[in-house]
């Protein structure tokens, strides 16, 4: 008897501990804890792929890789403009093909080793080395065969002093470098990790790593010796909730603070909400359907790219955005600079399709696959019921597709390995270059089965030419020229659908204040700060 | 369960084993019907049944027709329940997808009864190491959440709505194996199996012949209740987009293209939900009071 007592103390006890420690821990969720520490919770939709931002793409681990990494360069807060960051200063050679690049020299990394010029000429080697830094070859032209593209050498020449040279000039240079997979590591942390430093990442910036529970939450707690602006918030916790209503649930309960993939149907409910607030993020992307060119079968010809494009009303494709959309003809935003206005878009007729397709020896129709993903990106809201819209519309013209759903690891994989007819895909400008837009996904370099950005697998030369043109050209009137022509070709040859350009809006507890989203999808954090 | 009472022995003729059979049967039907809830069973099954036939009569609209720029209607005299994310008219998608959901509980449960049955029989009959390999590999298989079993099947399969009635069907064996193994192991024990076993009967005869007719009662039962088991879990897996693909008016499906819209058009997802909620009431219902009905002990 006295055994089974002890027994039942020992399960109350027990039970009151945990008890305790669960309390404590959802006070650290609920943003203000006692002694005023501060934590941002942050919901999304999706976990990080890697943290090491030079192997990854998506914009779940840049969100992440954004806190913890500085550039030598980065934008200003609201714009693609460029300023000081790691880097204080810089100037170029006449022939634009050296950069020397003065560095600060009062920064230290997160594992307390100090930041100086022969860390950068580590990060550029690491990065020429690396066959997984998609980005890099994206930018640079490089391949399999040549790692380096147009970066020649990268040398140290001084404590504080960098000098890269070019193998031809590149007019969007000191942009791409801003940009966040850019990020300068700390070769300490890289070489102790090796392959383990994607999860545990160090580098200079506002925020240090703590920990990343896969599919759960990334925590970041504030670097106090920051060399720009320290944070304001102690901590942020990356959240991942897959379903944006239920996210969106979670806002109105106060569980989170911040949330991105707000369904465009709540966006109302949010504004009659006095403790929430709607926060847009500038608009610089493009969502769109690629069109596989490269397989053979009807999608090789142009004239049935072009009857899919008048087959599609984009007028009502775009309803489905519920107002946070507007229809594209271009491949680039109209918020950037060298966007075509002059391109008349192909015009919804069904009757003009059909009679191409018929010239094209398909007027019966053919059958198609359209590839999907199952998770709201912020270019398209509602991938599923957008494909939904769009086989409904192209049955018109006898064309019977079928969708196919995929995760988002899973859709990405398929497509940059080429096994779609049709599929959807968007973009977010990195770098506020059109060259960001139309060589990384409409070019022939990156059409490259494994690892395309290019997902049309659209080949064409005349494109080709105009596009590298416009990289080695450093006058901008004259690279404007360039791509206003670059995008009448790709309208001629539609390899797309392109299908709209949002202004995805993230939803806010009322408490969040100074929190400026920028263009590119993702920024820091330390400018943010919560109210009482 | 012990359904000797019902049991007919061999020795009579086939005449008076019908005729008893036959208003053993009759007198469940009896039974049947003086439970209320059993027949509110019936009759929603009856009344789902009659518009799985009569759909294209009953339906308002064309289940698949899309109309964007009248996506989210309330309830109203032309969209009596409403139209959904694409303007589709959820009462004709509900009114079609009464077919889809019979169609995957009687496939699905088809499965199920072919296989589990088969297995379950041998099982009892033969005994010894055929059963105990039998029942160990049912055992495997019901140490798996259904659900997720059924996913993984979908998974290898690759996912489609005919995949998902037999991931569905696969999933429902093990229940099935087990009660005809049970009904088979008191019968096989009955005089009359004895009876026939002693004139020389082949086991492929027995079996089906003598040991099957007489374990039928809980297989009944249990395809009833399944079918109620079989559209919930098929409704799942379209809810997760395994199942039913668009545009089909899956209820599950249309569960789940509907959740973006739940605070502002919550008749997008209710009634797909209502429609799930009674047909799985229906055949519950009516299953148990089959149950009931067959069940030797409550005779009176």
């Amino acid at each position: 008897m006295k055994k089974r007592y002890l027994f039942m103390l020992l399960a109350v006890v027990a039970m009151i501990i945990s008890a305790c420690s669960d309390s404590t821990g959802s006070t650290a969720d609920d943003g203000d804890e006692k002694g005023g520490k501060k934590t941002l919770v942050f919901g999304r939709g999706a976990d990080s792929i890697q943290l090491d931002p030079s192997k990854v793409t998506d914009g779940e681990s840049i969100y992440v890789t954004n806190q913890i990494y500085d550039t030598l360069v980065r934008y200003e807060e609201e714009n693609t403009e460029v300023k000081a960051a790691l880097a204080t200063d810089w100037d170029v050679s006449d022939d634009g093909l050296v950069w020397t690049f003065q560095l600060r020299d009062d920064v230290k990394f997160h594992d307390g080793t100090d930041f100086a010029a022969d860390d950068v000429v580590f990060n550029f080697e690491r990065w020429t080395t690396s066959a997984e830094f998609v980005y890099y070859g994206y930018m640079f032209g490089a391949s399999e065969e040549d790692m380096g593209g147009i970066i020649e050498k990268v040398e140290a020449t001084g404590d504080y002093e960098v000098q890269i040279t070019l193998s031809e000039p590149n007019a969007p240079f000191l942009q791409t470098l801003a940009m966040p997979p850019f990020g300068i590591a700390s070769p300490e942390a890289v070489e102790e990790h090796g392959d383990d430093y994607f999860k545990n990442p160090v580098g200079t910036g506002p925020f240090i790593f703590k920990e990343w529970v896969a599919d759960d939450s990334i925590t970041v707690t504030k670097n106090e010796d920051y060399f720009g602006e320290v944070a304001k918030v102690d901590e942020v916790i990356f959240r991942v909730i897959p379903d944006n209503g239920a996210r969106f649930m979670e806002l109105q309960a106060g569980t989170i603070d911040l949330m991105t993939g707000l369904n465009p149907q709540d966006i109302s409910t949010a504004e009659g909400d006095d403790a929430l607030q709607i926060i847009r993020r500038p608009s610089m992307n493009v969502a769109y359907m690629a069109m596989n060119t490269d397989k053979e079968g009807p999608l090789s010809d142009k004239r049935v790219r072009q009857a899919i494009n008048m087959a599609v009303n984009k007028e009502e494709l775009i309803a489905l955005y519920e107002g946070i959309g507007k229809e594209a003809k271009n491949p680039i935003p109209p918020s950037l600079w060298g966007y075509n206005d002059d391109i008349e878009a192909y015009p919804f007729d069904v009757e003009k399709a059909k009679a191409l397709l018929a010239e094209a020896g398909y007027a019966d129709g053919f059958d198609i696959t359209l590839n999907t993903f199952s998770n709201p990106r912020p270019y398209m809201p509602q991938p599923k019921v957008t494909a939904q819209a769009i086989a409904e519309m192209l049955k018109a013209v006898n064309i019977n597709v079928e969708i196919i759903e995929s995760d988002w690891d899973t859709h990405l994989t398929l497509t940059e390995n080429g096994e779609h007819d049709m599929a959807f895909l968007g973009w977010t400008g990195d770098n506020g270059d059109p060259d960001n837009f139309m060589y990384v996904l409409l070019d022939k370099d990156n059409a490259t089965v494994g690892s395309a950005g290019n997902i049309a697998f659209y080949k064409s030369d005349k494109l080709h030419d105009l596009l590298k043109a416009a990289q080695v050209e450093m006058d901008q009137d004259k690279r404007t020229e360039l791509y206003l022509e670059a995008q009448e070709v790709i309208h001629e040859d539609a390899p797309w659908l392109p299908i709209a350009h949002t202004t995805p809006p993230l939803a806010a507890s009322s408490s969040i204040a100074d929190y400026i989203p920028h263009p590119t999808g993702s920024e820091p954090f330390n400018l943010l700060d919560m109210k009482e | 369960m012990s359904l000797q009472p019902i049991s007919t022995p061999d020795i009579q003729t086939q005449e008076t084993k019908q005729a008893k059979s036959k208003s053993l049967w009759i007198e469940a039907l009896f039974r049947l019907l003086k439970s209320k809830t059993s027949v509110i069973g019936l009759i929603i099954i009856t009344i789902l049944i009659i518009t799985a036939i009569l759909a294209p009569i009953i339906a308002t609209h064309d289940p698949t027709t899309q109309s964007i720029p009248n996506r989210y209607q309330a309830p109203s005299g032309e969209h009596w329940l409403g139209t959904d994310e694409l303007g589709r008219d959820i009462f004709s998608r509900i009114v079609y997808g009464t077919q889809i959901s019979i169609r995957i509980g009687l496939i699905a449960v088809g499965i199920s009864m072919v296989i589990g049955v088969t297995l379950g029989a041998i099982a009892g009959y033969f005994g010894r190491w055929v059963d105990q390999i039998i029942m160990r590999i049912i055992d495997i298989m019901m140490a798996f959440p259904s659900i997720l079993l059924a996913i993984a099947l979908v998974a290898v399969l690759g996912p489609s709505l005919t995949n998902a009635m037999i991931a569905v069907g696969i999933v429902g064996v093990p229940q099935f194996a087990r009660i005809v193994r049970s009904a088979v192991l008191s019968v096989k024990e009955t005089e009359f199996i004895e009876a026939a076993r002693a004139i020389g009967g082949k086991h492929g005869r027995i079996l089906f012949r003598h040991v099957l007719p007489n374990s039928m009662a809980p297989i009944i039962v249990q395809a009833t209740l399944g079918i109620g088991t079989a559209i919930l879990d098929a409704a799942g897996l379209s809810f997760l987009g395994l199942g039913a693909q668009p545009p089909t008016p899956e209820w599950g499906a249309m569960l789940s293209d509907g959740r973006a819209a739940i605070q502002n058009a919550p008749w997008v997802v209710a009634f797909p939900g209502v429609a799930i909620f009674l047909f799985v009431l229906g055949f519950n219902l009516f299953g148990d009071g089959l149950r009931d009905a067959l069940d030797p002990k409550l005779k009176q």
